[in-house]
């Protein structure tokens, strides 16, 4: 069975054909069954995606076969999905865990920018602090797939990573990495860690200046 | 089972809209049903999931036409819905609304400024706070506000659920299916919920109820760990061993963009008159966020209905 309904495809057709003015790649790390309890449906998502324009290549590895690839894009767990323009090139987007629910959105939203080129949807002032910033960031969301304020959660953080290429910004389903999400005491999302460092986090819906201010205040 | 929606997908706002809609549950959206059939331009500014608090709610069974719909899936319906008559859905945050005698302006987040000729304000009320000690603290370490964002991640653990009405009924249903036990602390001798929601809830053997009592403090050392009640009527103290703390008891009008320029009442509800207008011609308020006297799903879909008629009509 289709994981979207007729009329979301119809809906997704219509809206990739009017809005994408290039091609996006997104590009899916996967594993084994028992490594990777929701693989098989990401692929299906992938599939069903990749049928909606021709403007959307999957390209899709296995973590165990193509270890350099996974090395390249820094791939930790799975699945995971990483969207660039056509060149390949990381820009720091990444999906860990099935992007379903709400979240599903927000791989949409995500696809449009990069299809408008990969242009950040962001204030003139929040680009130039982002463009000041001088050392890795590494902004990791935690979040539910029922969760209402998470996307835009992870769509400034993908926003921010589109920025600067120090800046790296992951989705990451809490459920499906429950043990890294018990690690950062995660129990409310979304759930912001910056740099992977339990102790510089904020929680919660915020406007994109305090996001931003909270992210300049965790790598000071 | 795994669902994939379409959340707010947007192309982005333009500079004008006939109807700038503040706030997409109910209300909202049903305002820009109703633009899109007045041949009326909208936008519906959201900053988070279009549906609103609607998409929070486990089961709604009072909406005509279901008997039983979840929240979410309702919340969805009313997006589609709003998308279909051609209203543009915007995922930003509005920081504050100006108007001159000719334009109403939101401004987003993004820097971005949108203008328009009406604005509609919908956006409803948040959870009130306890105002304890370690609710603040604790935030985001076990006290949460949220059920459908953060239920699962107390599966097999022992909860609080502070409040008695509908919400905290409905909520704690829903968060007895994961989490091992449920204790929910009332502060007065009987539940307020709907009776339906009630007998929902006691069906399930993990709920209990702890009457006239009300929570004096949060406890943990990095997370909650006990929540400290005392009885209202004798003023004994009791500590119930719990990992997450869920709070409903009741809302607050989120007015705060529009306070400072339209009239509100000493609780911060917006006052309007029977078109839904306040006293600044053409900025309307509808749904929760209003002086009413009943807020459901059904009032603030009417209210955004009468809104954006009469503004049709007044002004252009």
């Amino acid at each position: 069975m289709a994981l979207l309904s007729a009329k979301d495809r119809e809906y997704l057709v219509d809206l990739f054909s009017k809005e994408l003015e290039n091609k996006v790649k997104l590009i899916y790390f996967g594993d084994s069954k028992e490594n990777c309890e929701y693989c098989d449906l990401e692929e299906q998502i992938l599939d069903e995606l990749q049928e909606l324009s021709d403007k959307i290549i999957v390209e899709r590895y296995n973590v165990n076969e193509h270890k350099d690839l996974a090395e390249k894009y820094e791939v930790e767990m799975t699945p995971a999905l990483i969207l660039t323009l056509e060149d390949g090139e990381d820009r720091g987007v990444r999906f860990y865990g099935l992007p379903s629910g709400h979240e599903f959105g927000t791989l949409v939203q995500d696809i449009l920018t990069f299809g408008k080129g990969a242009k950040p949807e962001l204030s003139a002032n929040t680009i130039e602090k982002l463009k000041a910033i001088d050392k890795p960031v590494r902004i990791s969301v935690f979040v539910t797939p029922t969760c209402p304020y998470c996307p835009r959660a992870v769509l400034t953080a993908h926003n921010f990573a589109l920025v600067n290429p120090l800046i790296k910004a992951e989705m990451i389903e809490a459920n499906e990495f429950f043990e890294l999400s018990n690690e950062f005491g995660v129990s409310s999302v979304p759930h912001i860690v910056i740099n992977r460092n339990p102790n510089t986090f904020f929680i919660g819906a915020y406007p994109e200046a305090q996001y931003l201010e909270e992210v300049l205040k965790a790598i000071k | 089972m795994v669902h994939f929606d379409l959340g707010n997908i947007s192309s982005g706002p333009k500079d004008y809209y006939d109807i700038l809609i503040v706030g997409g549950g109910p209300a909202g959206l049903t305002a820009a049903i109703y633009a899109g059939r007045a041949g009326l331009t909208a936008a519906v500014f959201e900053k988070a999931i279009e549906g609103g608090a609607v998409t929070q709610t486990h089961i709604v069974e009072n909406w005509p036409g279901f008997i039983q719909i979840e929240g979410s899936e309702l919340g969805e319906k009313f997006a589609e819905h709003a998308r279909n008559f051609g209203a543009e859905l915007v995922n930003a945050e509005v920081i504050k609304i100006t108007y001159d005698d000719e334009y109403k302006y939101v401004h987003l987040d993004n820097g971005k400024v949108v203008k328009g000729k009406v604005l509609v304000y919908a956006t409803g009320a948040v959870p009130r706070q306890l105002n304890v000690p370690g609710e603040k603290e604790f935030r985001g370490k076990g006290v949460t506000y949220c059920a459908a964002c953060d239920g699962y991640l107390f599966s097999g653990k022992d909860v609080v659920v502070v409040g008695g009405g509908d919400s905290a009924c409905d909520e704690a249903h829903f968060l007895a299916k994961m989490v091992k036990s449920i204790t929910m602390v009332q502060n007065l001798p009987y539940l307020t919920a709907a009776k339906v929601l009630q007998d929902r809830l006691f069906s399930n053997d993990n709920v209990k109820v702890i009457y006239n009592s009300v929570v004096k403090e949060i406890r943990g050392k990095d997370k909650v760990e006990e929540v400290v009640i005392v009885n209202n009527e004798t003023g004994e103290e009791k500590v119930i061993k719990a990992e997450g703390v869920f709070i409903y008891i009741g809302l607050v009008p989120k007015s705060d963009l529009l306070k400072d320029i339209v009239e509100v009442d000493k609780f911060g509800y917006i006052k309007t008159d029977e078109n839904m207008e306040t006293n600044v011609p053409g900025i309307y308020a509808i749904g929760d966020v209003r002086v009413k006297n009943l807020r459901q799903i059904v009032t603030a879909a009417a209210d955004g209905a009468i809104a954006v008629e009469h503004a049709a009509k007044k002004y252009f």
